[in-house]
């Protein structure tokens, strides 16, 4: 029984990890109905810049916490500096264009090119991220949890706040909302939606950078870290559904738990397998996911 | 005020307003009527910016906006409420209302007192009141009509147009549509009106035009239109036109 509740515990934080990148994915689909392909990456080269950052702070003989709460906003300025550069090259024309699949190249391809960049910067090798809490385990009732996976719980349910917070206090944030439900609409309210929209890619890719060093502590930094990343975070949006917040959430938690799950009783070999075969699923039972909204339009 | 001289708009190849000039003075109310699919959308569109037009002029107090996306346009003071209402149905009817004073709450428009025209909008249609915090999606069709008007007057316009208000209405919510735009052309709101009721838009109206497959075919008073033979038999539905 302990181990199945430390299978649990463990699965929640990689679980929130998807579903904090899964959110991100969201935030672009919202306003444009466009994904940004390349969002592990955004998540990788976010956690790399991190990296540089924090031991650049460390040098100047700063404590690791403090260190690490300083590195926060170079990395938020860089996702969201990097998520309007994909918009701008990647995205913008297409949607000008009417374009069904050009934004779908066009951030893969940018993905591949950060990947490059990252491999030439910061070399291929797998990093170690210093860890801003203590990573000895605590045990509750004989089930070991690191801080560090308790710090990755609250900073994504916080990230998600936020930004929730943003969309229904603030009268900006109110104008991202219009503009995913009515783009004409918002247009003859004064928005002006093509700058929602470069918005959304930037917070998207600052969500996915704060993933990227919330998760950085407990496994390594890398160049190739974001392409596992991305892909199954895709999976749990597609799974918890586009349109919900609460579907990532949910989302993410199965498929953190089923993995951890499938790696102890199964075999670690196949802990993707049971994700993938969920995604599946999902797809051909309720392709809007499982908490995916219908629209209803009066007339 | 409003200015529209030769305005040429297309969907893709097919051209759907030919030459449309027409004229909405300050404080007055203007009736474009006409049968379906004649282009009185369309005109409304390419007036706002929803649609860029092809060639001719539209300007607003002398200033071009003709061209210009309707996020600009509505810095111009030019309000629009469009064909199916377009509320934004996952939030609240007050969110509503206040995102139609954006330009106001960001600058591109003069602020004043943005909470109490709110309250303004809710002393004109109190229906919204009652319901001030729930998702304009659960409204009814006559309610999100009501709050579609009342979104576009939170701009203070200088012109308000107005696509179909009363279409898919039951009578007793049309008759009271009508009564709200004559009460805002007591308050000296300008508004072009594009309507199907056209016996009841020319009574409200002091001028109306008639479009004809993307033409205007008649022009005039409105108390002269209401008069006019031809008018009646198209489109007042003969001889009695009493509303």
């Amino acid at each position: 029984m302990s181990i199945f509740m430390q299978l649990i515990v463990s699965g929640i934080s990689v679980g929130m990890i998807y579903g904090v990148i899964a959110f991100g994915y969201q935030l672009t689909f919202a306003t444009s109905k466009t994904l940004n392909f390349g969002q592990g990456e955004a998540l990788m080269i976010g956690a790399l810049v991190g990296l540089t950052t924090i031991n650049v702070l460390i040098g100047q003989s700063l404590g690791t916490f403090t260190a690490y709460f300083l590195m926060l906003p170079v990395v938020l300025a860089f996702g969201a500096l990097q998520g309007t550069v994909v918009e701008w090259l990647g995205v913008r024309q297409a949607i000008k264009t009417k374009s069904e699949a050009g934004w779908i190249m066009a951030t893969i391809a940018l993905g591949i090119i950060f990947k490059n960049v990252a491999e030439n910067v910061w070399g291929r090798d797998a990093l170690k991220f210093p860890s801003p809490l203590p990573e000895a385990s605590l045990s509750f009732w004989g089930i070991r949890i690191q801080p560090m996976e308790i710090a990755i719980v609250i900073g994504a349910l916080g990230m998600m706040l936020a930004v929730e917070f943003f969309n229904r206090r603030t009268i900006q944030g109110k104008a991202v909302v219009a503009t995913a439900s009515d783009r004409d609409a918002a247009g003859l309210m004064g928005i002006n939606t093509s700058r929602v929209i470069t918005f959304s890619y930037a917070l998207s890719s600052m969500t996915a950078a704060f993933a990227g060093v919330l998760v950085a502590p407990v496994t390594l930094t890398g160049a190739t870290m974001g392409a596992v990343l991305g892909l199954k975070a895709f999976a749990v949006a597609i799974i918890g559904g586009l349109s919900s917040g609460l579907g990532v959430v949910v989302g993410g938690l199965i498929l953190g738990i089923t993995e951890t799950m499938t790696g102890y009783y199964v075999s670690t070999g196949y802990k993707d397998v049971p994700g993938l075969v969920l995604l599946l699923l999902v797809l051909s039972l309720r392709p809007s996911g499982l908490f995916g909204k219908t629209t209803i339009k009066k007339v | 005020m409003l200015e529209v001289k030769n305005l040429v708009a297309s969907y893709g190849k097919v051209q759907v307003l030919h030459d449309i000039s027409l004229h909405v003075p300050e404080g007055k109310v203007v009736a474009l009527i006409g049968s379906n699919g004649a282009g009185k959308t369309t005109t409304l569109r390419a007036i706002s910016g929803m649609l860029i037009p092809e060639s001719g002029s539209i300007t607003l107090d002398g200033q071009s906006i003709g061209g210009l996306p309707s996020y600009e346009i509505t810095r111009f003071g030019l309000a629009h409420s469009p064909e199916g209402r377009k509320v934004f149905p996952t939030q609240s009817v007050r969110d509503n209302l206040l995102l139609g004073a954006y330009p106001r709450l960001t600058g591109a428009r003069e602020r004043g007192d943005v909470e109490a025209d709110i309250e303004h909008m809710y002393d004109l249609f109190p229906r919204l009141r009652e319901r001030k915090d729930q998702l304009a999606g659960t409204l009814s069709g006559g309610e999100q009509q009501m709050l579609a008007m009342g979104r576009a007057l939170m701009l203070r316009p200088r012109v308000l147009l107005l696509d179909e208000p009363s279409m898919g209405l039951a009578p007793r919510l049309v008759q009271e549509v009508f009564s709200i735009i004559a009460r805002l052309k007591r308050d000296n709101i300008t508004m072009l009106l594009v309507e199907q009721f056209a016996a009841a838009a020319l009574e409200v109206a002091d001028y109306g035009y008639v479009l004809e497959n993307g033409r205007i075919s008649v022009s005039g008073e409105a108390a002269m239109l209401k008069n006019d033979k031809a008018v009646r038999d198209a489109y007042l539905g003969g001889a009695s036109s009493s509303h």
